[in-house]
């Protein structure tokens, strides 16, 4: 007749039921926790952060971008728009001049990209055929007094860095 | 009325207004401090004011500043009964602080043969005001979820009002438990009941003379402050926040803070009605002012290791790992509140001395003895909040039917059971 079926509690039990003995035992737990925190509370695994920096930035890490440099100190970007192209969130832009050292026929005359719009996916170093834009910085947070300190310029990430020891572009030396 | 007893009503008054006041702050610190080294966490730990963190009790002066200084918003779809909207927090908050008026601090102290309360109200029926004033609370959550037009404040609201029918019966069975039990309904009766001893050597705590209504009290309480495991009236995942959706700044923080004051009523009450209140186990107050000198050479020693204790610890915590480049005035502060309490200590010594040998002054003994009573009522406060807070992080919430199946099918009953043997304990015992 009745189609509902009554699941057994197997640990409906007086004791479990009392809800007490179980707060109890909780309670030892909570207050084993904070009584040894309490006595030192410096042992407590935590990062003091801006005193503390993080110390576990992996080389996989996407920080702030950089544009990568040639052995000759100029820019490995050719300028093939592939990066803007892939680019979901539409911060890069662009603008192509030709190159006359006989490198290459094209190199980025200006290049901008907004940090404030950047999702930080990574796509536009996974597009770049020349290992001219890199994520490696290990730069994780970016501060400005305004929104167009947010606008990084073809000079502010050619200065940047590569964290993790390769500083010249791969594909274009 | 004398000049004393001006003097202790105004001491009274403002000696409330300070705990129930100036332990809001460092309620929302204590709370956030206590879930932060519950779950191996830091807390607020950096507001200061010239390098004074005080332990991060700072950061609350920080967000009353914060809260001041919101937007006042009023919700353009309340069209009747706005004044009512706006008063509902205050009633909450006003409820709580009254109900805490009735909570006897130290006790009576006699000058000139005038016996004076040691509580804002001096009134000797406490327990009927704090059951009726602090029942009055839950009105202002229930209006203000109303008058929100809000589908979460009403839920919240009625959510709340279902808490109310859910506790308000075991709690008072509990405390007619009390009530025949120390055969009194003056706070301050009860805490003098407590300074003895039954069985000639176990102290007459209401937490061990009637077990079962302790538990029930303390579980209605927690009911009653809307605290963990009992909050059902505002929960973020269901009902955003419940009765105070619509409430902005000051008005939100009428409501937040009447929820610690209400916190720190329902410590108050229960260390008052069964852990001793003001007192010490074993040691009445007639005990302390008879024998006076032995009290004052077992405070003088005890403050010195309380002192080196708390010295200790705080140059032991104050300060950063090694790793840290700078401990941004922690060894200033350390310094400074070592010799504040190093001083202090002497302070008290010199005053105890002065009294126990070279003064034999009854009234200003009366004084000391009150005044250590009022600290170990703060210490005693304290401790119960820090239990409330530590609960909070420990165990999960109920549903609101869990918590009306709870309050009827359990507490109740037990109630009951208990009210039923007490009668029969205490008439036997009288016969």
């Amino acid at each position: 007749m009745s189609q509902i079926k009554v699941t057994a509690r197997p640990d409906n039990k007086l004791m479990n039921r009392l809800y007490l003995p179980a707060i109890a035992s909780g309670l030892k737990v909570t207050f084993k926790h904070l009584w040894t925190n309490v006595n030192d509370s410096n042992a407590i695994d935590v990062l003091e952060y801006p005193e503390e920096q993080p110390t576990d930035i992996t080389s996989r890490y996407r920080g702030l971008h950089r544009l990568t440099q040639r052995t000759d100190g100029s820019e490995a970007c050719v300028a093939c728009f592939m990066c803007a192209t892939a680019c979901p969130a539409n911060c890069i832009f662009i603008e192509a001049e030709a190159r006359d050292d006989g490198l290459d026929e094209k190199k980025p005359k200006s290049f901008f990209i907004d940090t404030l719009e950047c999702v930080f996916c990574g796509y536009c170093e996974e597009a770049c055929p020349c290992d001219a834009i890199r994520m490696d910085t290990g730069i994780f947070s970016l501060t400005g007094a305004s929104r167009e300190d947010f606008v990084m310029d073809k000079e502010q990430l050619l200065s940047h860095k590569g964290a993790f020891g390769e500083e010249i572009s791969c594909a274009r030396n | 009325m004398s000049t004393s007893a001006l003097v202790v009503t105004l001491v009274t008054f403002v000696l409330g207004a300070l705990l129930a006041l100036l332990t809001i702050p460092v309620l929302v610190w204590l709370e956030r401090r206590v879930a932060g080294l519950v779950q191996d966490r830091l807390g607020p730990n950096r507001t200061n004011v010239g390098g004074f963190r005080l332990g991060g009790v700072v950061q609350s002066f920080a967000d009353v500043v914060k809260l001041l200084i919101k937007e006042e918003y009023y919700p353009s779809h309340i069209k009747t009964g706005r004044w009512l909207f706006m008063l509902a927090p205050v009633i909450t908050f006003v409820a709580a602080l009254l109900a805490f008026m009735a909570i006897p601090f130290a006790d009576t102290i006699i000058i000139d043969g005038e016996a004076l309360r040691m509580s804002p109200l001096p009134i000797d029926f406490g327990i009927f005001w704090y059951l009726s004033i602090g029942a009055v609370g839950v009105l202002g959550v229930i209006f203000g979820g109303w008058l929100s037009h809000n589908k979460y404040a009403l839920l919240g609201a009625a959510r709340a009002g279902s808490m109310v029918i859910s506790y308000e019966l075991p709690l008072g069975l509990s405390i007619i438990s009390f009530i025949i039990t120390y055969n009194t309904i003056d706070f301050n009766a009860m805490v003098q009941f407590q300074s003895g001893t039954f069985f000639e050597f176990i102290p007459a705590w209401g937490v061990l003379i009637q077990p079962l209504a302790s538990i029930i009290l303390i579980v209605s309480l927690f009911a009653e402050t809307n605290r963990n495991p009992f909050t059902v009236a505002e929960g973020e995942s269901e009902i955003v926040a419940g009765y105070m959706t619509e409430h902005t700044a000051m008005k939100f923080a009428m409501y937040f803070m009447g929820e610690y004051v209400a916190m720190n009523t329902a410590s108050a009450v229960i260390i008052t009605m069964i852990f001793g209140g003001y007192n010490l186990p074993w040691v009445s107050t007639d005990m302390m002012l008879e024998n006076f000198n032995i009290f004052a050479l077992g405070l003088m020693v005890a403050v010195p290791i309380v002192i080196t204790i708390l010295i200790r610890w705080m140059k032991k915590n104050n300060t950063v790992r090694p790793t840290v480049s700078t401990d941004a005035g922690r060894n200033f502060e350390t310094k400074v509140l070592t010799i504040v309490m190093i001083s202090m200590a002497v302070f008290v010594e010199i005053i105890l001395i002065y009294l126990a040998f070279l003064s034999e002054n009854a009234l200003a003994q009366n004084i000391a003895v009150t005044l250590f009573q009022i600290v170990v009522f703060v210490v005693k406060l304290m401790m119960f909040n820090i239990f409330f807070i530590i609960i909070r992080w420990t165990v999960p919430r109920f549903r609101y039917d869990q918590v009306q199946k709870l309050g009827w099918y359990y507490l109740l009953p037990l109630a009951l059971l208990n009210l039923f043997i007490t009668a029969i304990i205490v008439v036997g015992v009288s016969l």
